[in-house]
């Protein structure tokens, strides 16, 4: 075989490994919510997140989900007060959903639509920026979904009768790991 | 009357006749027949997926697995409703809501939609699933701790005007209109007090849920003004009594002012803990 045919059948192969089915686990993730206040902001932060993607036909689906009250705001105090809010004794968890093409991985901005279910509502965000890395069999996920309270009928809780702001945007951080 | 050994044998053979002959009727009653297909999103069968008949009544689960050609049967399901419950890995799940006919056979084919489930990242549905009554607690903790906080606000104005009139109420004061106001104020302080603080100690408690940050040193603090407010008006009642005497106040009556004022430091301390916080 000389070096001609080697060349023509990776330029053959390669596409197809790009869109060969594969399995993508999350490592590690961690999602970020943002509370703004006139008097006061707050930070609560999930390490509890899990994920899955399979990749199929060119076809990815992904799904990242946290239980609520995995939320730390570091007062436990709030984080009760934040659960009862987001109706998280009859919602107790978040999860976001995507569907997105094999070659989406071939670009470092990833624009996805997402469809995220909290607090007993599922509301669709549309091309929502990524950043992407690929290292090896690693991927690494980073953005910023520009969820607000009402989208999901939240009543926004108050400091002193003024209510905290609509904007609720949530920070993730996903490292996912290819399975196969 | 002694019977013959071969009326014996008839006789047994007819009632064994008898028996058997009802046994299958009640067999072919019992139960009907469930089958089906899996296949994925794109059409193909799916073997070796896991299938499994929930009884909606009864609740009990009968499970299989696809075969080759991705087929599954259930020979005998008794009579009623059933959920057909399928995953396949990679797949998701999917399930299809059937009702079973003695007698009959029933055709269940499943496709999978391919979308991962919660149940699939390893939550357990007990993670998953919430409850009215779960959030019914939260509503209730949080509406008592509202109260709690608005009664505990309010209580601090008494307490401030009791603290202002101690000046004329104790020392080498005679008057018993200002002794009489600094009780009065006190008797309202210590009422706010006691209703912000049942509220507090009823509201309900969260399982799995540690205590962390400002509400910490706001919960330490209760145990100085909580014993402080039992206290502090016994002390004065001790301390009016030697008062109205024309006695000077002593022994344990003159704690009341310093117990008096270690309560009221911790109380606003509590209160300034938890107050900038939403």
């Amino acid at each position: 075989m000389n070096w001609k045919l080697s060349a023509g059948l990776l330029l053959i192969a390669s596409p197809l490994f790009a869109q060969a089915d594969s399995e993508w686990l999350l490592d590690h993730g961690v999602l970020n919510y943002h509370v703004s206040h006139p008097m006061h902001q707050v930070d609560g932060v999930s390490h509890a997140a899990k994920g899955k993607g399979t990749c199929r036909a060119g076809q990815c689906n992904f799904l990242v989900a946290a239980p609520v009250k995995s939320f730390d705001s570091g007062d436990s105090n709030r984080d009760l007060h934040m659960l009862q809010v987001v109706r998280g004794g009859e919602f107790p968890m978040v999860s976001v959903r995507t569907q997105l093409p094999a070659d989406a991985a071939k670009s470092t901005t990833v624009h996805a639509d997402l469809e995220i279910e909290f607090a007993g509502q599922t509301v669709q965000y549309k091309e929502v920026s990524f950043h992407l890395v690929m290292q090896g069999n690693e991927a690494k996920l980073t953005g910023t979904i520009p969820a607000k309270l009402t989208d999901f009928k939240i009543d926004p809780p108050s400091l002193l009768a003024i209510p905290v702001k609509n904007d609720l945007p949530i920070y993730v951080e996903l490292t996912w790991k290819r399975q196969k | 009357m002694r019977l013959k050994p071969a009326k014996i044998a008839l006789g047994s053979a007819i009632l064994l006749c008898g028996i058997f002959a009802s046994t299958p009727a009640n067999a072919q009653t019992a139960g009907g027949a469930v089958s089906g297909t899996v296949t994925s999103p794109s059409g193909a069968v799916v073997p070796n997926a896991k299938v499994s008949a929930k009884a909606i009544a009864t609740q009990q689960i009968t499970e299989t697995l696809t075969d080759s050609n991705g087929h599954y049967a259930f020979a005998s399901l008794p009579p009623g409703d059933y959920e057909i419950s399928v995953s396949a890995e990679g797949l998701g799940t999917a399930s299809a809501r059937i009702t079973v006919a003695a007698d009959g056979t029933t055709t269940a084919d499943v496709k999978l939609s391919g979308a991962i489930s919660l149940g699939d990242l390893g939550f357990s549905p007990a993670q998953t699933q919430g409850s009215a009554e779960d959030q019914a607690r939260l509503n209730k903790r949080s509406h008592m701790l509202m109260l709690h906080q608005r009664f505990g606000l309010i209580a601090t104005v008494p307490l401030i005007a009791t603290l202002a009139t101690s000046i004329n109420a104790g020392g080498k004061s005679t008057s018993t209109t200002d002794r009489d106001l600094h009780v009065a104020l006190g008797a309202v302080t210590g009422d706010l007090y006691g209703i912000s603080a049942y509220y507090a100690i009823r509201a309900p408690r969260i399982e799995g849920t540690q205590t962390r940050g400002p509400i910490k040193a706001h919960k330490i603090l209760a145990w100085i003004h909580g014993p402080g407010m039992i206290l502090t008006p016994i002390l004065g009642a001790i301390a009016f009594d030697q008062k109205n005497k024309g006695e000077k106040v002593h022994g344990i009556a003159s704690a009341h002012g310093p117990v008096a004022i270690v309560t009221a430091a911790a109380y606003g301390a509590a209160i300034l803990s938890v107050t900038f916080k939403f």
